[in-house]
């Protein structure tokens, strides 16, 4: 997720699956995709649980992916 | 990795480039434009456009944000960023935008506080961090990003934060495309739609483009077999003789969007009158800023911010690349003046703009062709 590659994912209209890892109770949820481990707001798709796939943009899952 | 592998299949992908060269009448020339720059991105990056028949071109349109911010804005926020005790936040790719004299690396190098986030949750925990300093998020984005600002906001309200605040430019994809449909140098077959913003605003926004200008969209996926597929439906559509909005993303993007989405961005932010957009001039309703409830984390208002328009360098072709006018070498100053790691242009900074995605990837195919 480096803005040092080629590539800003947080600059685009672009979204990274992640999975989820861990379920906190603040609206937060830790992610994990290719590129690490996040913490995630969910507030757009809760209730989730983990080992969902979710599309994060900019620590926010935008999406659940079915 | 599901929901990418599939996605990446070369046997699917020569099948659907198969699929295109029968859908197409020979003779006849197509423009597609991609409204996003991260579908500019997948292009280039995969090769997508090798793939298509010679008389299919893909048009790049307004969809990086980076490249849509002028340069007042970046002087507003480098006037922010320099002054004492503020912490400036901001995503990489704005770090490089060129302002009227410098850019925000420039200040950072002079000593001015600024540092790359991923996410504006980063910013807030900075704020968190540090109760004596002033931590300013600069606010970048389509409908995409909007929301993570939105619930930023409602964080910082409801922890009462009084140290943190946004420089919002967020805007918004629609204003834009209704313009460029307006402009009368503007010849185009059907758009590929903003697959991400639509998984916020959902597709049913879009259907003024088939209905008042008679073009068909198709929302699209990221993945390069997605954006093959979708130029196969553009496609599909013309020679069929329909025009309406189709979506190829159906696995994320519901066609009235997301409903939580859309209820915190109308709670956080309201529209501009107006807002200037690189290369397209100003566009009423194109932007939001902080709604009233949320005027205490307002950057523009707690700060005095130039607030002064700058015109793009002469040599600078920007505009009619966001356009799709012309193509990025086209530009007299592409690859020469101007380069990703000196850059002149919006649109040669972030790798969602079409002159660094080209120049990263596109110009080595284009070299062959010359050769």
């Amino acid at each position: 997720m480096s803005c040092d590659d080629a590539h800003c994912v947080t600059c685009a209209d672009e979204a990274l699956a992640m999975r989820v890892v861990e379920v906190r109770d603040d609206g937060l949820a830790v992610c994990a995709g290719d590129d690490g481990v996040a913490d995630v707001m969910t507030d757009l798709v809760a209730p989730v649980a983990p080992g969902e796939t979710l599309l994060v943009h900019a620590g926010t899952a935008i999406a659940r992916v079915a | 990795m599901k929901f990418v592998d599939e996605f990446r299949d070369p046997e699917l992908g020569r099948v659907l480039a198969t699929q295109i060269v029968g859908t197409v009448e020979p003779g006849r020339r197509y423009k597609v434009m991609e409204v996003c720059g991260g579908h500019t991105h997948t292009i280039y990056k995969y090769g997508v456009d090798d793939l298509l028949p010679e008389n299919v071109e893909l048009v790049h349109g307004p969809g990086c944000p980076v490249c849509v911010i002028p340069m007042g804005r970046v002087d507003d926020a480098i006037a922010v960023a320099k002054r004492p005790g503020v912490i400036f936040t901001c995503f990489g790719d704005m770090l490089r935008v060129p302002g009227g004299k410098e850019t925000l690396l420039d200040a950072k190098a002079q000593g001015a506080d600024v540092r790359m986030v991923y996410s504006p949750l980063d910013a807030l925990r900075i704020a968190r961090e540090h109760p004596e300093r002033e931590v300013v998020f600069l606010a970048i984005g389509f409908e995409t990003t909007a929301p993570s600002t939105a619930l930023t906001l409602v964080r910082a309200k409801r922890e009462r934060l009084t140290n943190f605040s946004v420089l919002c430019n967020h805007v918004t994809i629609l204003p834009p495309l209704r313009a460029l449909l307006e402009s009368p140098d503007l010849r185009l077959d059907g758009f590929i739609g903003p697959g991400h913003v639509c998984t916020v605003i959902g597709a049913r926004p879009f259907e003024f483009v088939p209905r008042d200008y008679g073009k068909p969209v198709v929302i699209s996926g990221f993945e390069p077999l997605d954006v093959l597929q979708s130029v196969h439906m553009v496609l599909r559509q013309v020679a069929e003789a329909r025009c309406e909005v189709e979506n190829q993303y159906t696995r994320v993007v519901p066609h009235d969007g997301n409903a939580a989405a859309l209820k915190v961005l109308a709670e956080v932010f309201e529209l501009r009158p107006h807002f200037e957009w690189r290369g397209l001039g100003f566009i009423s309703h194109s932007a939001l800023r902080l709604a009233p409830a949320y005027a205490d984390f307002d950057a523009e208002l707690r700060y005095d911010v130039p607030g002064v328009r700058v015109a793009d360098p002469k040599a600078c072709q920007c505009g009619e690349v966001l356009k799709g006018v012309i193509k990025p070498w086209e530009c007299k100053v592409f690859g020469t003046a101007c380069t990703p790691e000196r850059p002149i242009g919006t649109c040669m900074v972030s790798s969602e703009g079409a002159c660094a995605a080209y120049y990263n990837y596109g110009r080595f195919a284009r070299e062959r062709e010359v050769v």
